[in-house]
């Protein structure tokens, strides 16, 4: 996939330290102005993305390193908000991995869950599931469900309506996603169908 | 949004009412400083001094849920100082500076004439048409007198409506409106306007929303200044204008100010609403709500949608754009189900299901959801990326509803509340038998797509990295899903499988689900020249090479051009989803280049307005569109007919051209719960009677009869309690408790209190504080505050409290702490079902051993 | 590359923390993780002040209001390094570990170098520095130094969405900061006022108040303390001898908890090198009155008395 973001960092970030390193020679050697090899962001890929919040609709940068998230920050090219983040987009690194208080190392962000689980009936905790069981259990139940509390015709009009399931979400998935969620629900008879536009 | 976030600074006024935009949608402070800088008023109207108050030049304190009050003085004050001082002038041809009468004659409804029935009991407090044993108008007598009608020319312009492939239907018919252009017919909507809001006196709404006169006073006469002709007055508002059981009254409120103004379709304008979900305007455009269906259309339903001819025929506009409906819904039809849609078969209308709409059937929105658990009608649910469990109203109903569950699946990022319901400090797991699945999803920026911000631009968000272990994007999830179902309905018995296996699902690039061929559905292509499912599309370049025949694919007709670029048509970069030009041309902050604004990259929703009636712009120096007496020189893409196969249309008065009749509605027939918005107190009123009519609360709110709902008393419960968010934290607090820096920031849940109350109650900041209700009771953490003060409302002194609602019991690294909505009421408003968080009873007290 | 600062404009700051937040990420600074952790100030100002792992802290204060139509006074501040001209904990700095970016300006940080002596702790006229743990590594702004050697603007600065903070060449800065008190004062906010201009010989962090220093939590007329007017002829030999190491020649104490980690003390006036066990000088350089200089140490640098250490 091409990036669509001029390398900041790389390209507009080396030509102003090239300057930089003009400015300066007369007046000290010590400063490294090529990236220094404990520069944070050595070595990064850059792909651009859009905050997780509101819809205030603010680019951020991500920086990528071998497979692994660097940074975040605000896309300083993106016309709404400049290079801006709130604090709830500022901290969107977090989400994926967060400081460890002891060591003081990056680790992955512990909170989230990242695996499949399941609570099972009566249960008091989860345990574990594999994602084909998952979508196995979950596709078979829902059509149980549907089985059970179909209306194919109601005072003769052709309703297909499944009254027995309910989908709720939609305003935190890309575009794409809510019209798949949508269409898969719809398709099912599912008339239950709702998001946080509602409230 | 009407408007977009960088238009802010192009404004002369703002005015913030029901949002607190500095602090809820922080992107906007930027815009807002820069027209501040340039010299712009602010206005904040709240019950908080708020972080965007303290950036404002006037702050005005309403008692919460009595907006539509403020608004009807609003509209008095603009009627008596502005218009009726000047109305005779006008039409006498004198030129008048402070008031901008073309606009309001030509652009809006003002000079209609309404049905001679039209009326409203100040006694009663209801409107023509109010049928008691439902709680329901009839809106027959809301509508226009008739002047002419005029049918379709099926044999020229409306050709296409009778072409083969079309399903058959009877095509509208245009009933031209009789007006009074001098606004002197008592039955024209002007002058109805006019009588309705007389009784919306500055003492009568200062007594109602606890503001003092003064300030009242120079709110109205500050923004009011802006229905000068080329001055532009911008409202901002959010939750705190929608979560009422009047709040889509609000907006009608808000709207009919800004006509009045003439500040719609202008830079620096509009009726601006801050979405607060990241993709819920992509939501919202995707018709994820039950009676709707993607780009704005309106779902199969059991009475006027029962079969594709009555859609086609109920819907169907009969003038403006939207007489163009039956090319987006056979369109519509034709992604959905593919070569199985036949004109023979209706398109397989008939295979989607039609919402039960009877007057007597059981509604399937967010609240009612969960009365339809209780009741067991309801087995199994899906929840993606919400959480229900701490932010639906009446929350330990909803824990207690959904323990009546078979089976639940959550798509998310942690174990939520609702993920964990059966956790919660008041429930007993060994008591409940819901199966619960939780399924991993990818984070932002582990997968790829596209997402709408609040000035419907649609962006794209690129993959940078893999999700963690086994994490997948909702895509996947998805297609896991239905790939499943689809086999089990293949393999075995069931209930009609036909929607089920005619439902097309052609969206893999190499064998592999991927959201790109997603996004040519919603862009649209040609029929004849695509094979999905062998990656070759034929995109079309805008909606308007849509047709009704069959021969176009469109999911989402409102984003076509989105995705039109067939020479890569696998590279979003390559599209104008994913244009990075930054320069703005216009000088006004449109950046037409970058990305893609739905409808047809338009910055400005109903431009046509920012013009007069010979197509000059109302302020030169912010030119949108442009009659240059041969052409429009246009700006920002034209949001009316600005040529016809080519030829120019010269400048007229069809300035909102998606409503039949193209001009604005100040009077609306289109509202269940009255043409014009009234004040009604809330649900939950601290007052015990409505100095503006005799109807205590709105006649028509939805769910008050609900067992679960338990309507308090101000002898109980005498404070006014609201809800909010702080910027650290968001909503169901999913994610953000999931963000150590966040927590730190915005640790507890927190009450904010008046000095005057905490020394009531013996209560200091930082102590404990119990809030209860019929429905809850929560403790959490006091601040005391100056930012909080009472209120003289009906004569006396009335106190207000706020309440954040970010935390709960499934904290990781948060604050475990109560669930706050667990006193909100789970009444709606009956337009939008959306529930009255923000204004509700409680009382107080300091928690046992609640010091600090 | 002219000197550097940040400009810091209340009238455009929305005290939304995200300045906070902004240089916890960049900075790789941890947060509490444990549930219920985090102890709640009873107002938005959280955490209360800095600590071992904050270097920046939005502050919040309410008054009165005295304009008319605004009845609060809700005072944003943003309490961090200042980035003093006279630093007078990279002039106590003995170690090296806090010093003067030459190229910006900007008292930057090598913790590397941290020997936990907690002189800049004491010396700071703003109460800036703070210990990760009485032994741990000293903690405060860097000014974003690496950033600015890649020519981009403080983690806080570039996050800053009202725009309030910016940062630039100090005298543009200096010359928008005016420009900005001249806008407040039309406003009608009179106790509105610069700060930075001329303190501790010109802050790089420069300021406009909208009501006044205190309200937005600064220091009214600070004073490099007369400890550190002292102190400020011992140079540290870790810091003259550029480059080289000089093993087990660190300096003074850490008075935490008993620990004594170095023994020798450098004056760089005199180029004397100081025994603080004895008093007695080592190496002399010229005739410096030992005792005083060893009584000044031992008494008046009373480390820890300053909270805020972060555990």
């Amino acid at each position: 996939m091409d990036l669509t973001r001029r390398g900041f960092f790389t390209a507009t970030g080396a030509a102003f330290a090239a300057s930089m390193a003009f400015e300066l020679s007369s007046q000290s050697s010590a400063l490294a102005v090529e990236p220094a090899s404990d520069w944070k962001l050595v070595n990064t890929e850059e792909r651009t993305n859009v905050c997780c919040y509101c819809a205030g609709g603010c680019g951020s940068l991500c920086s990528v390193r071998d497979g692994e998230l660097i940074n975040v920050e605000g896309d300083p090219d993106h016309p709404v908000n400049k290079g801006g983040l709130c604090p709830k987009g500022a901290s969107m690194f977090q989400l994926r991995n967060i400081v460890d208080p002891k060591t003081r190392e990056v680790m992955k962000n512990p909170g989230r869950v990242t695996k499949p689980m399941v609570r099972r009936p009566g249960a008091s905790e989860w345990e574990p599931i594999t994602w084909d069981d998952a979508v196995a259990e979950i596709a078979r139940k829902v059509k149980e469900t549907r089985d059970a509390t179909f209306v194919e015709t109601e005072d003769g009009l052709t309703v297909n309506w499944t009254p027995g399931i309910a989908s709720l979400g939609g305003s935190q998935q890309n575009s794409e996603e809510e019209y798949l969620i949508t269409k898969m629900m719809r398709s099912l008879g599912v008339v239950a169908i709702d998001n946080q536009a509602r409230v | 949004m009407t408007s977009h976030w960088c238009d802010f600074r192009n404004t002369d006024v703002i005015l913030h009412c029901g949002s607190n935009s500095v602090e809820n949608h922080p992107v906007g402070s930027k815009w807002l400083n820069k027209a501040h800088e340039l010299g712009a008023k602010w206005i904040v109207v709240d019950p908080r001094y708020t972080r965007t108050a303290e950036m404002a030049d006037i702050y005005c304190p309403i008692r919460s849920g009595t907006d539509i009050a403020f608004y009807g003085g609003m509209f008095n004050y603009i009627i008596e100082r502005l218009i009726e001082p000047n109305l005779a002038d006008y039409l006498a041809g004198k030129e008048v500076p402070d008031y901008n009468f073309e606009y309001l004659l030509n652009y809006t409804n003002a000079s209609y004439l309404l049905d001679p029935e039209y009326d409203f009991d100040v006694e009663s407090g209801l409107f023509s048409g109010f049928d008691e044993a439902t709680k329901s108008y009839s809106n027959n007598s809301w509508r226009y007198q008739t002047d002419s009608v005029e049918e379709w020319d099926t044999t020229g312009a409306y050709a296409w409506a009778v072409a083969d492939g079309v399903p058959e239907f009877t095509p509208p018919v245009v009933k031209h409106p009789k007006r009074d252009m001098t606004l002197a017919d008592p039955m024209c909507v002007y002058q109805q306007l006019k009588n309705h809001y007389t009784r919306y006196d500055l003492d009568t709404v200062c007594n109602i929303c606890g503001m003092d006169k003064e300030t009242l006073e120079l709110v109205y006469e500050t923004y009011s200044a802006t229905a000068a002709p080329g001055k532009a007055g911008m409202i901002l508002y959010a939750l705190g204008q929608t979560q009422h059981t009047y709040g889509a009254q609000n907006t009608r409120a808000m709207s009919v100010m800004q006509l009045l103004l003439g500040n719609v379709g202008v830079p620096g304008g509009g009726v601006n609403a801050l979405r607060g979900e990241p993709n819920v305007q992509g939501a919202t455009d995707m018709g994820m709500l039950v009676n709707e269906q993607p780009g704005y259309l309106k779902w199969a339903n059991t009475t006027d949608r029962s079969s594709l001819r009555k859609w086609l025929e109920s819907q169907t506009n009969s003038d403006g754009y939207y007489t163009n409906k039956p090319k987006f819904m056979i369109s519509a039809l034709k992604e959905w189900f593919g070569d199985a849609a036949t004109v023979d078969n209706d398109y397989g209308y008939d295979w989607w299901p039609k919402v039960p709409s009877k007057k007597t059937d059981p509604d399937y929105t967010h609240v009612s959801t969960f009365e339809l658990m209780s009741q067991d009608v309801i087995k199994g649910f899906f929840c993606w990326g919400m959480n229900p469990c701490h932010s639906a109203p009446n929350a330990s109903n909803v824990r207690r509803a959904m323990a009546n569950l078979d089976w639940l699946v959550v798509a998310d990022l942690v174990a939520t509340e609702s993920a964990t319901f059966w956790k919660a400090p008041d429930m007993n797991p060994a008591d409940i038998n819901t199966t619960v699945y939780f399924l991993p999803a990818a984070l932002i920026y582990e997968k790829p797509g596209i997402v709408v911000n609040s000035g419907r631009w649609l962006q794209y968000r690129y993959q940078s990295l893999e999700p963690w272990e086994e994490a997948k994007p909702d895509f996947e999830m998805c297609d896991l899903l239905w790939t499943e179902i689809c086999r089990l309905y293949e393999d075995e018995d069931g209930a009609n499988p036909d929607p089920i296996l005619n439902t097309k699902w052609d969206y893999y690039i190499d064998g592999k689900i991927d959201p790109r061929t997603v996004a040519w559905a919603l862009n649209g292509y040609r029929i004849s020249d695509s094979n999905l499912a062998e990656g070759k599309v034929d995109l079309l370049p805008s909606y308007s090479k849509l047709a009704a025949d069959g021969s176009t694919a469109c999911a989402m007709w409102i984003y076509s051009g989105f995705w039109n670029n067939n020479n890569a048509p696998l590279d979003p970069s390559a599209q104008p989803v994913g244009r990075r030009d930054n320069n703005d041309e216009s000088g006004l902050g449109l950046y037409s280049n970058w990305a893609f604004s739905w409808p047809a990259n338009r910055r400005i929703l109903y431009n046509r307005n920012s013009a007069d009636m010979n197509g000059k712009p109302w302020a030169a120096d912010k030119k949108l569109v442009e009659w240059t007496g041969e052409k429009w020189d246009l700006v920002d893409q034209a949001d009316f007919v600005a040529a016809n196969n080519g030829v120019p249309v010269p400048p007229d008065d069809k300035s909102f051209f998606m409503l039949w009749e193209q001009n604005a509605r100040l009077e609306s027939y289109g509202m269940v719960d009255g043409p014009l918005p009234e004040f009604y107190e809330p649900f939950e009123s601290p007052v015990g009677e409505n100095l503006l009519n005799g109807a205590l609360s709105s006649p028509c709110m939805s769910f008050a009869e609900y067992e679960s709902t338990k309507h308090g008393d101000a002898s109980d419960y005498p404070i006014v309690a609201t809800t909010y968010s702080v910027t650290e934290q968001w909503q169901g607090g999913g994610q953000t408790r999931m963000c150590p820096a966040l927590v730190e920031a915005m640790p507890a849940q927190f009450i904010e209190i008046s000095e005057e109350l905490a020394a009531e109650k013996g209560i200091e900041s930082g102590d404990k504080v119990r809030v209860f209700n019929n429905r809850g009771s929560v403790e959490v953490a006091a601040v005391v505050t100056k930012r909080v003060k009472p209120l003289q409302v009906h004569g006396g002194q009335q106190h207000l409290v706020g309440l954040t609602h970010h935390y709960s019991w499934a904290g990781v690294f948060g604050t475990e702490a109560a669930t706050v909505n667990d006193l909100t009421p789970n009444v709606v408003d009956p337009n939008s079902f959306t529930p009255e968080y923000k204004a509700f009873l409680v009382n107080i007290e300091k928690a046992t051993g609640g010091e600090r | 590359m002219a000197e550097k600062a940040i400009l810091f404009d209340t009238s455009r700051c929305t005290g939304c923390h995200a300045c906070q937040i902004a240089c916890k990420c960049w900075n790789v600074l941890p947060s509490p993780t444990r549930l219920n952790e985090n102890t709640f100030s009873g107002t938005h100002q959280n955490p209360p002040d800095l600590n071992g792992a904050t270097r920046l802290i939005m502050t919040y204060s309410e008054a009165d209001g005295a304009l008319p139509n605004k009845p609060v006074a809700w005072a944003f501040g943003r309490r961090s390094c200042q980035h003093c001209t006279d630093a007078p904990c990279a002039s106590i700095c003995p170690s090296g570990t806090l010093y003067v970016h030459e190229e910006s300006g900007m008292v930057t940080v090598d913790a590397s170098k941290c020997v936990a002596c907690h002189y800049c702790v004491t010396a700071c006229p703003f109460d800036v520095p703070r210990y990760n743990g009485m032994q741990g590594k000293v903690n405060k702004c860097t000014g974003c130094v690496d950033r600015i050697e890649q020519g981009i603007a403080p983690a806080c600065v570039s996050t800053c969405q009202p725009e309030a903070l910016s940062f630039g060449d100090r005298d543009e800065m200096l010359a928008e900061a005016e420009k900005r008190l001249a806008m407040l004062k039309s406003r009608g906010y009179e106790h509105a006022v610069i700060y930075g201009a001329e303190e501790i010989g010109g802050l790089h962090v420069i300021q406009v108040f909208k009501y006044g220093v205190e309200a937005h939590g600064q220091v009214l007329d600070p004073k490099v303390s007369p400890i550190t007017t002292l102190t400020n002829i011992m140079k540290p030999v870790t810091g003259v001898v550029a480059g080289a190491t000089v093993i087990g020649l660190a300096v003074m104490f850490g008075l935490a908890a008993g620990y004594k980690r170095d023994k020798l003390a450098y004056n760089a006036e005199t180029e004397d090198t100081i025994s603080l066990e004895t008093g007695e000088v080592i190496k002399h350089g010229d005739g410096q009155d030992t005792e005083s200089v060893k009584e000044h140490i031992t008494c008046n640098l009373p480390i820890g008395k300053k909270g805020g250490d972060h555990e």
